[in-house]
Parts: structure tokens; sequence; C-alpha cells
């Protein structure tokens, strides 16, 4: 198999995950990765511990997922880089666009005064593990330099002269003997629901939640840092909803939520919490416990309520329909969190094109994969582009997947 | 090494898993206590062996060199295999008592309905006779969305060919699992009518043997009602089975809260165990869905291939057992996550099974058990403190934390990464494991002019090595209470624990730790 190479698209857990169980087995990959940083959306969650004890979120495993990756001789890696088109005979030849790498991955030391010196709120991104490296990426959006070329402060300042801004974008080709496509997940986009997301500061997402709990260790309200006691989840916002022709549970929210519920209530433990949820889904093991911990130490409301109003000091005010009394209530809660779901990406009709595998009723990428013998075409998807699933689930398939290659490539 | 590999297990899994293999050409053989196999016999042949009625006694040896001695049909077998996969199913216990029932004929379980449709005589009998049908699920226990599925389509069944009316009594209703979110909207729309409990369960009243009642006070409309069902379906628990739970304890693999083969430790994901070359797949490892199981199958066989191409990989140096100096006393037996240690004529480390946690060196009385370069003198270079600092007027606490390599000594280095920055004069001892520190390391930290040590360690249940975090808090609590006797500040000795990911945590860890030491200022261990 030591002649044979992958094309890997996407470095989230999947695509790494895939990519480390080939390359044990001495097959080449070529992973693509389209953000700056590989990891996916899994490397930013935050370690969700209680008490000393691991909740099993595997959060960690997405960490020495990377670092098994960045490490190994027969991965090559292509950040920024995404497949412009493919072409298939006998083998798979795909041409690449890497955008311009503007910070230098040898000379950077990681030592983060591009950061410290830009003028302008995320115009340097921060990486989220010691294996993202370069661990700052210039954000292309918000850059001054590349919006009217009025600011070079990152690459004057840096020490090492690792910075670039004229970097010219580069075109690769890659040769393959097999594609796998693990290009994850959308979190859905709350801005349409009626809780005022991308309006009001102190509505966030799950994600975003699991990003400030592993960067600060804690909660912050987004407005300032003025007094946080009362704080809401929200489940199911995109998930389970018939308007939005989303029939699927997105699996995950309910052990993200109730599981950074309760690191916060043990982290600050002035918190007051309530969820409000449709039905409560069993994750983990040891659910039977950890759910009877939950309702001890969290306010549990079966309800989704309706609109969200900010009030003069964002706080946030709410009616909901309370589980005991069955009564309209009306609560005010200093930071609302919304779990959003799991979608399918949105370029998921150029991926389908290109592969000439139709997506499902829902969007997702499904190869159809339930008989044994297995994909003929060459082409493999792994993670959650095929739909919700956890960080266990997503290893698991991922390795399924390489089993389907190697067989694939047996026959 | 020998690749062969024994299947354990008759069902959709195991036989899945064999499948996989005869592709590859690795010889397997499948052990079964049913008297039939799933696999096709015909299929026997020089690379698959199919023993029946066999059961498993005991497994000597390890990874490559496994002997098995097991009983066919009473009658002993000795099998030498190199790798071996768990595959078993489950099984099932009614929750009638949960529910206060007694089976009857018309009060039966989710297995029991699932038969009648299988038997054509049958459901024209019983399911001719009945118009009501409840199904109580996950009203007392949480349920899983396996049993979710079968209760949905069950009702879904009834409700579209029989023409029945049924009704699913639960209180949280698992749709996380494919498509049950869909088969959910479908039962709806067939009629079936759910009714969802939250604070409260109804009462369920069996008056004769299948006369039942079920009252309820509805959230909703804030109602008082009855039903009276004529045929109730109860919900089930799926177990470990007794034999996979045998089989735990024959090949010393590590269980989960709920007894099923597999510690639930985030290092096994997602076939592997605590023992090189046993892997566990589908049922026998946790509650899963049929594809579920056909990917732990696909899982093992992707294992196995693996393990066979990466056998000559010789990494670091193992643990071993310094003849002269050993009792037996089996401690490294006992206390060995990895089953890596043999007892024969003498005490050997097996160093294919062994992956250096170190706790067998630590916790040999009499020293005899060694990993060269994790031994406290190998270490002390480390350790010493740098000479500049002590020229320093003002007191600069010198702190060496011992780093298991997994968790803390990562999380140090996102730490930096993120810009967070860690006290002067803090010193980083990387080690596999935090199980590996010993008193003596302990010891020769502060004689090295420590004036504080930390060990930083994996949370609990997220050790590779188990119990690694655990023994490391033993010994710092026995540390700690002999500093109170000597008169010895304990606050100089700490353990924490810490993910990979955590590189906040570690700084603030490492800010507060310094903070204390400068309170308690230079230890009185220093030698100058």
């Amino acid at each position: 198999m030591a002649d044979k190479n992958v094309l890997i698209i996407g470095g989230g857990v999947a695509g790494l995950s895939a990519a480390v169980e080939l390359a044990n087995l001495g097959i080449h990959v070529e992973l693509v990765e389209k953000s700056n940083f590989l990891g996916g959306r899994a490397i930013g969650y935050a370690c969700k511990a209680i008490e000393n004890t691991c909740v099993k979120c595997g959060a960690c495993m997405v960490e020495e997922k990377l670092q098994s990756a960045v490490s190994h001789s027969n991965i090559k890696i292509l950040t920024g880089s995404q497949v412009q088109n493919i072409s298939k005979n006998h083998r798979f030849t795909a041409s690449i666009q890497q955008e311009p790498l503007v910070i230098d991955r040898e000379k950077c030391t990681n030592c983060g005064l591009c950061l410290d010196q830009c003028p302008i709120d995320r115009a340097i991104l921060q990486g989220f593990s010691k294996n993202n490296h370069p661990f700052y990426a210039v954000n292309k959006e918000r850059c001054l330099y590349f919006k009217d070329q009025s600011c070079t402060i990152c690459k004057d300042e840096c020490p090492e002269t690792a910075i670039d801004l004229e970097k010219k974008a580069s075109e690769h080709t890659i040769e393959a003997d097999a594609v796998l496509i693990a290009t994850g997940f959308q979190p859905f986009n709350p801005k349409d629901k009626p809780y005022g997301y991308g309006r009001f500061k102190n509505v966030v997402t799950g994600l975003e939640l699991e990003r400030m709990l592993k960067q600060f260790g804690r909660v912050k309200k987004p407005s300032g840092n003025k007094l946080l006691q009362k704080i809401a989840f929200i489940q199911c916002v995109g998930s389970r909803d018939a308007k939005l022709n989303h029939l699927w549970c997105s699996k995950v929210c309910c052990g993200s939520a109730l599981r950074m519920a309760r690191l916060i209530k043990e982290r600050q433990p002035e918190t007051e919490i309530t969820f409000f949820y449709m039905d409560v889904q069993t994750f983990g093991k040891d659910f039977e416990q950890f759910y009877k911990e939950v309702q001890e130490n969290i306010r549990m409301i079966r309800a989704i309520p309706g609109d969200f109003y900010e009030m003069d000091d964002q706080r946030l005010k709410v009616n909901f329909v309370d589980n005991p009394t069955h009564e309209t209530t009306e609560e005010i809660f200093d930071l609302v969190v919304l779990s959003v779901g799991i979608t399918p990406i949105e370029n998921i009709g150029t991926l389908s094109r290109m592969f000439k595998i139709g997506p499902d009723e829902f969007g997702f990428l499904k190869t159809d994969d339930k008989e044994i013998s297995v994909s003929k075409t060459g082409v493999f998807t792994a993670g959650t582009v095929q739909g919700p699933m956890s960080i266990s689930e997503t290893i698991a398939g991922a390795q399924s997947a390489v089993w389907k290659i190697l067989k694939y490539f047996g026959e | 090494m020998d690749n062969k590999t024994l299947i354990l297990g008759n069902g959709p899994c195991a036989v899945a898993v064999a499948e996989n293999l005869l592709t590859t050409g690795i010889e397997i053989v499948i052990a079964t206590k049913d008297d039939t196999c799933g696999l096709d016999e015909s299929a026997d042949s020089e690379a698959l062996k199919i023993l029946t009625e066999t059961r498993l006694i005991s497994c000597k040896g390890s990874v490559g060199t496994f002997r098995i001695e097991a009983r066919q049909n009473n009658k002993p077998v000795t099998l030498d295999v190199g790798r071996i996969i768990i595959a078993e199913e489950d099984q099932r216990t009614s929750n009638f008592s949960l529910y206060g029932l007694k089976a009857s004929s018309t009060i039966i379980t989710l297995s029991q309905i699932k038969d009648v449709f299988h038997d054509s005589s049958r459901k024209k009998g019983v399911l001719s006779e009945i118009k009501k049908v409840i199904f109580l699920t996950g009203l007392v226990k949480e349920s899983t969305p396996v049993i979710a599925k079968e209760v949905m389509l069950s009702s879904l069944l009834l409700q579209k060919d029989y023409n029945l009316q049924t009704y699913i009594l639960t209180k949280n209703l698992k749709v996380a699992g494919d498509g049950l979110e869909s088969l959910y909207r479908e039962t709806k729309e067939a009629g079936t009518i759910y009714i969802k409990f939250t604070d409260v369960v109804p009462d369920i009243h069996q008056g004769g043997e299948d006369d039942i009642r079920i009252e309820f006070f509805d959230e909703i409309t804030s109602k008082n009602f009855r039903l009276t069902p004529d045929m109730t379906v109860v919900d089930e628990t799926i177990v470990p089975s007794r034999y996979a739970t045998d089989l735990a304890k024959i090949f010393h693999i590590e269980k989960d809260v709920n007894g099923f083969v597999q510690a639930d430790n985030v290092h096994r994901y997602s076939v592997l165990t605590n023992r090189k070359g046993i892997m566990v797949a589908g049922p026998s490892k946790d509650i899963l869905a049929d594809d579920d199981q056909r990917i732990d199958a696909e899982n093992a066989a992707l294992a196995i291939t693996g393990l066979a191409s990466r056998e000559t990989e010789i990494k670091a140096e193992k643990a071993e057992v310094h003849e002269g100096q050993c009792i037996r006393c089996l401690t490294c037996y006992r206390l060995c996550p990895y089953h890596a240690i043999t007892l024969n004529a003498r005490v050997t480390v097996v160093a294919n099974a062994c992956e250096r946690c170190g706790i067998c060196a630590t916790h040999c009385p009499r020293g005899a058990v060694r990993i060269t370069d994790l031994e406290p003198g190998a270490m002390s270079d480390l350790i010493t403190t740098d000479t500049g600092m002590q020229t320093q007027k003002t007191f600069m606490p010198f702190v060496v934390a011992f780093c298991c390599g997994r968790s803390a000594a990562q999380a140090r280095e996102l730490a930096i990464c993120m810009g967070h920055r860690l006290p002067q004069g803090l010193r980083v001892v990387e080690v596999p494991c935090s199980g590996a520190v010993s008193y003596d390391h302990i010891f020769t930290a502060l004689e090295n002019n420590a004036d504080g040590v930390m060990i930083l360690t994996c949370h609990k249940g997220n050790c590779h090595s188990e119990h690694g975090n655990i023994y490391a808090g033993q010994t710092v609590e026995q540390i700690q209470e002999m500093f109170s006797r000597i008169g010895f500040e304990k606050e100089r000795l700490l353990i924490q624990t810490l993910a990979s990911n955590m590189g906040t945590e570690f700084a603030r860890i490492a800010d507060r730790f310094e903070e204390t030491i400068m309170k308690l200022g230079p230890s009185r261990l220093k030698k100058n």
C-alpha cells in the first residue's frame, strides 16, 4: 500500500483521524484544509471535566489526533486551501488553490506581537492548539492592508520578518488514488430565530461558549464585565424544526450544553442556570448519574421560549411557560446560550457535483456504505458531512472510512 | 509475532468482523458458545476455523502470544492466537418491575411484540382482538435511542398495518440517532399519540392479570386522564451478557459503570481496551445501533491490520524486572494497567505490551522494576535548579512540576502559545504518566532545591493507564501526611488535574502555586 496516496478534504476530527490511521499503515496522505488552522470546529471546544473527573466530551482527543497528524512524515498538509476541481482517469487529479500564507511557518515563533500590535479587532486570528503552527493568521476579511493597503504594522513589528503581506496565492496539483470528503458541518445560523442573535450582545451560540470557556476558563458577559448571574441555555435551535425542514436531532447539543452548564456551575457557583429543552438526550455511559446531578444543579424547563427582548442594561427578557406551575412567566437573563444545531455545509452542492454523489434529503453527504462492498468510485465520506455525530462517533466513522479505502485499494 | 485472530461471539457484529478480516488473509478462529455459527460454516477453510459450543476458561500470555484454554462440549481445547476481538451480544432485562407490573398475555416486553410481528400465526391471533396498545418507555430509568427506535417502529407498524391505536408514554424521547426525528414525525402522522411526562409519572395499576389501568394528570391540558389498554408493551434495559462479563475477568479488561467490557475512557476510542492486542466491538462494549455495530466491526478489523503493520516499530525503553532483587510479591502484576507482567519461572515484563507508564517501577517495594530513563537519578539533571536564580536577592520560588506527557505537559505548551506568562522559576519534568512519580522523585526535587513540587495529571477516568492519576494522588496524600507530622509545610506539595487543551488553567494553577510558595518562603530542605 506504500505506493498509494489519499486526498483528504477537511482537517477536522474526521480528516485528522483518518489521516493518522492511513499514515500509520504507510499510505501517503495529502490533507487539504480550508481554514488557517487544523482541528476543525472541535479544536475550539473546552475540556468540561468537573470535580476533577473527565466527562468524556472527547475534546482532548481532537488535540491528540492533531498532534499525531502534524508530526507524521506520511501526512502532507495544506492549510488555507480549497479543491478547485477534480478529474479522474485511473487516479484523481485535483487542483488546489491556496490562499497566500502571509505568516511564514518556518520563521514564526508564535510570539504574538502581531496580535498585540494590530489595531483592528479580529484582523489577526489566534489558533486553538499548540499544534496550530503558526498560532496566528491574518484575517483578510478584516485586515486594513487587504482593504486599502493602509496598514503594515504587523509586518513592520514582526521581529522575525515572518510576515509578508504581498505574498501571492499559490496553486497545487495533487494526484491521489482515493478521496475522502471530511468537510464537517455548518453550525446553524440563528439570526432569523426570534432570539436576537447578532443584534443582542448577550446572546451567544453554544460553540462560542465552548471557545470562551477554552480561552478564559470562565464565562464572561460579552457586553462587559458586569455581574453575570442568570444564564439560559436554549436547546434545539435549528434542530428538530419542521418549519426549517430540519427533521433531525443534532445529537451532541444536550451533552455539550449540560456539560458546559455543570462546568460553569462549578467554576462560577454564583450563577443560576436554566435549561430550556424538548427532550434531554442520552449521552455518555454514565448518563443516569450525570443527569441526576444535572437536575440537582440546573433548573430544567421543558419548553422552548418565544421572543427575546433586550433591556436597556442589555439583559434579556423572555416569556415562557414554567414547568411546575404551567403559567406564563417572564424572566430576565444576563446571558442566553443558543444550542445551535449541526447543519450541512453551504457548498455541499459544489462538492456533490464535483464528486457526483448526491446529498441526502436533508443535504448531508453520505456515500452508499450500507453494503459491505464499498464505493467503486474511490470517493468516501466521513464525519459530520454525513450528518450529526459526536467526537467519538466521528473518530470511529473516520476509521471505518479508512477500512473501506483499504478494501477499495485491495479490490 | 502471531497475527492469528480469535473472534468471540456469534451475532451480526462478530460475523461482520470475521467477514472483514477474511478479506485480509489473516488467519481467524471464531469461538462461540452457541451450537451453530452465524457465519456460513462452509466458509470453514485454512484461513477460518469455527468452534461452536465453546466457552473460554483462561488466557495467558500477551499480544502475539496469547494461550487460551477453553472447553468445547466439555472437552478441553487450547488455542494459540496473536490477537483477540470480543464481539459478544448484549442481553436485555425487562422493565416490568420498574413499573410495578407483572408479565401476562397482554402485558409484554418490547422483544415479545417484535417476536409477534415475525410470527404470522401468533400475529393473527394476538393482534386481531385488540384495539388499544400502550408503550411504556423511559418513565423510570432514562432510555436510549436504540430502544426508542424499536418502540417507534413497533408502534408505527401497529398503527399502519393493524389499524390499532397506539400510545407512547415516556419522559425524554430519545431521538439522538440516525433518522429517529423523522421516524417520530412519521409515527405521529400515522396516529400514534405521545404522552410525555416531565415532573410526574403516571399511576400504573395492574388489577387482575390482564387488567391494567393507567392514570395521569396531563401537564398541558391540566386534566386527569385514564387509559385502559388492551395490550401494554414494556421497554427493556440493555445490559452486557453474563458471558461478556466473564470474558472481561478472564482477560483482565476494565469495564464501564454499566458492566460493559470497555473502560469508559476516551483513550479507548473506538475498539481498544487496556490490553494491547485485545479489541472489543459492538454490543460487548456499549449500547449501539446496527450501523454503529458495523462501524465497530470495521474499526476492529482495521485495528488488527494496523497492529500487524506496526509490529516492527520499537519504541522507547520499557520496564525491566531485575531478577536478583525481585521477591515475587506480585505488586507489579497486580498494578500493571496493561497486564504486561507475566509470571513464569521469573517475573518478566512483556516489552510489546508495556506502555512504560512506570507504575510498576514506582510501586515495587524492592526497587526491582526499573525504567532507566524515568529513575529519579536520571531525572535529577532536569530537576536541578538554575544557579543563576540563586544569586538573586529577592526570593523567587523554584517549583518543579511533574507533568503527564499526555495532558499537563501539553497544556503547558498551549499556555505558552496563548501568551500566558508562566512563573520564571517553574521547571517542568515530563513523565509518561503521573503514576511514574514516586517518593524518590518528589524528594529528589526537594533535595535539589525545589521550594515546591506539583504533580499535574489527567482527570479521573481520563488516565491512559486507568489509575496512574489515582496512584499519584495517593502518593501525594501519604507524603503530605508525613509532612504534617514532621512539621514541614504540606502546601509545598500539590496535585492537580488538567487536560491537554487546558492552557489557561495550566497558567492559573502555576501562578497560584507560585503565590502559595512565595508566602511560605524558601524551603528548609534547600541545600543552599
